[in-house]
């Protein structure tokens, strides 16, 4: 798998705190907010300077029950382009329902959902993934979803599901450690059972972001400093095989550019073993 | 069986999207229009959802129409989630301003609100709801209240429609 090393989510509002930073790697931006054929100047100077940008999918909903939109694969497949990206990512969920397989109006979800852990559910995801994955130019890869709640009557357990969509369609792993660990809170699933379940070379990056528990809920905002237990999720993960890249997103209360700076080297001190307790913000 | 590129497509698989498209529509039904909530799930976890859903919407709304939060204040945030209980997102977020306010108009048994919210309401959804841009007085008066010293040359703007 390509090695991409550290990097931090492009956002407009961060744009030239991220072209400051120092020993980032790549970036990866949302797609939807992307023109291929007015790229941000921001985003232009840092693909001059030779860093890597990877469009980020999150109005796909692969893991829906209709196939996916050919248009939205499109233009997912021209910010690749546009972008000279070496892959693409989206996410395992579902975003919108209702429409004909329902004979109810369809619904937007503005979010993305969780899809149930059943064989249902695998076979249509894996189907909409060999779709999107035949009308992409580059390697695709899906990223697990932080999820509030769960869906009853599961067959499968998250590392089963994720495992079986590797192995059938080839597609690569985006793994959120901030996710896992809000699915710890959230719905009891220990990340270190989901990590044992994972085809570890599957694992194209990671993810890594801050989120904040109310009412023993974990609530993934992005709008928080990353907290220790997701890094102990990170730290888990490299114990067993360090990935090619992790990418710090921040998507709201944006912090200073030294803020940013620490948390990165609170990263990479995860991924080389020499990192000391984080302080809590 | 493999196809080319060594992947296993799955057979059958109508059926099973059948049956995935009536789940997940009883389950985003509940969370964005108010019906049941489906068999099985912890109605907590989906009144969570719920707001967490309404809550992001409420900030991207008020991201393309950053004019009702000052006008609304400490309201808005309440109110938008009101509204967006039992009414799921009608096709783009400046849609979901346009019926959002709508919704406040028509809502006679809400919360009373302040003297002259209601006019500024109905100024700020008549000046949207057509095919033309802000006019510049009304974009001058929002503007002043983000910023008191802005000024802005306008002229007036054209007689408003009330919503529909």
């Amino acid at each position: 798998m390509q090695h991409l090393g550290v990097g931090i989510g492009w956002r407009p509002e961060i744009d030239t705190v991220v072209e400051g930073l120092d020993g980032v790697e790549w970036v990866e931006v949302v797609a939807e907010n992307i023109c291929p054929d007015h790229l941000p100047d921001s985003v232009r100077r840092l693909r001059e300077r030779g860093t890597t940008v990877v469009p980020h999918g999150v109005s796909l909903g692969l893991g829906g029950a209709e196939r996916p939109d050919p248009v939205r694969l499109a233009a997912l497949a021209e910010r690749a382009r546009a972008l000279g990206a070496p892959l693409v990512t989206e996410h395992i969920a579902f975003v919108r329902a209702g429409g004909p397989l329902t004979g109810t109006p369809a619904l937007e979800a503005g979010h993305l959902l969780p899809v149930p852990h059943t064989r249902d559910a695998l076979d249509v995801l894996c189907e909409n993934v060999m779709i999107a994955q035949d009308a992409l130019p580059v390697p695709l890869a899906l990223e697990n979803i932080a999820a509030l709640l769960r869906w009853p009557d599961e067959e499968l357990s998250e590392g089963e599901f994720l495992a079986e969509l590797v192995e059938r369609t080839g597609v690569g792993l985006l793994v959120d450690v901030a996710n896992l660990h809000t699915n710890h809170v959230n719905r009891g699933t220990d990340p270190a059972s989901t990590l044992d379940r994972l085809p570890l070379e599957a694992i194209v990056y990671v993810h890594v972001a801050g989120g904040v528990e109310r009412d023993g809920v974990w609530h993934d905002t992005h709008a928080h400093p990353v907290s220790e237990p997701v890094l102990e999720v990170l730290a888990g993960l490299c114990s067993r095989l360090c990935p090619p890249g992790v990418l710090l997103e921040r998507d709201d209360d944006f912090p200073p550019g030294t803020e940013l700076a620490a948390e990165l080297d609170a990263v990479r001190g995860t991924l080389t073993g020499t990192r000391r307790e984080v302080r809590h913000v | 069986m493999s196809d080319s590129a060594g992947r296993t497509p799955a057979v059958g698989v109508e059926g099973a999207r059948q049956r995935l498209a009536l789940a997940q529509t009883a389950l985003l039904s509940a969370l964005v229009a108010s019906t049941p909530v489906p068999g099985g799930f912890d109605p907590a976890r989906i009144r969570v959802q719920t707001v967490a859903l309404a809550a992001k919407r409420a900030d991207i709304v008020a991201k393309v129409a950053p004019e009702l939060p000052v006008i609304l204040g400490a309201d808005y945030r309440p109110a938008f989630v009101r509204y967006a209980r039992s009414r799921p997102l009608p096709g783009g977020y400046r849609r979901d301003a346009l019926a959002f306010v709508a919704s406040l108009l028509d809502d006679q048994g809400g919360p009373a609100q302040p003297p002259g919210r209601r006019e500024e309401l109905a100024s700020w959804w008549a000046e949207r709801s057509g095919p033309a841009p802000l006019r510049a007085a009304r974009a001058s008066r929002v503007l002043r209240r983000l910023n008191p010293r802005t000024t802005l040359r306008a002229t007036r703007g054209r007689a408003g429609r009330t919503p529909a």
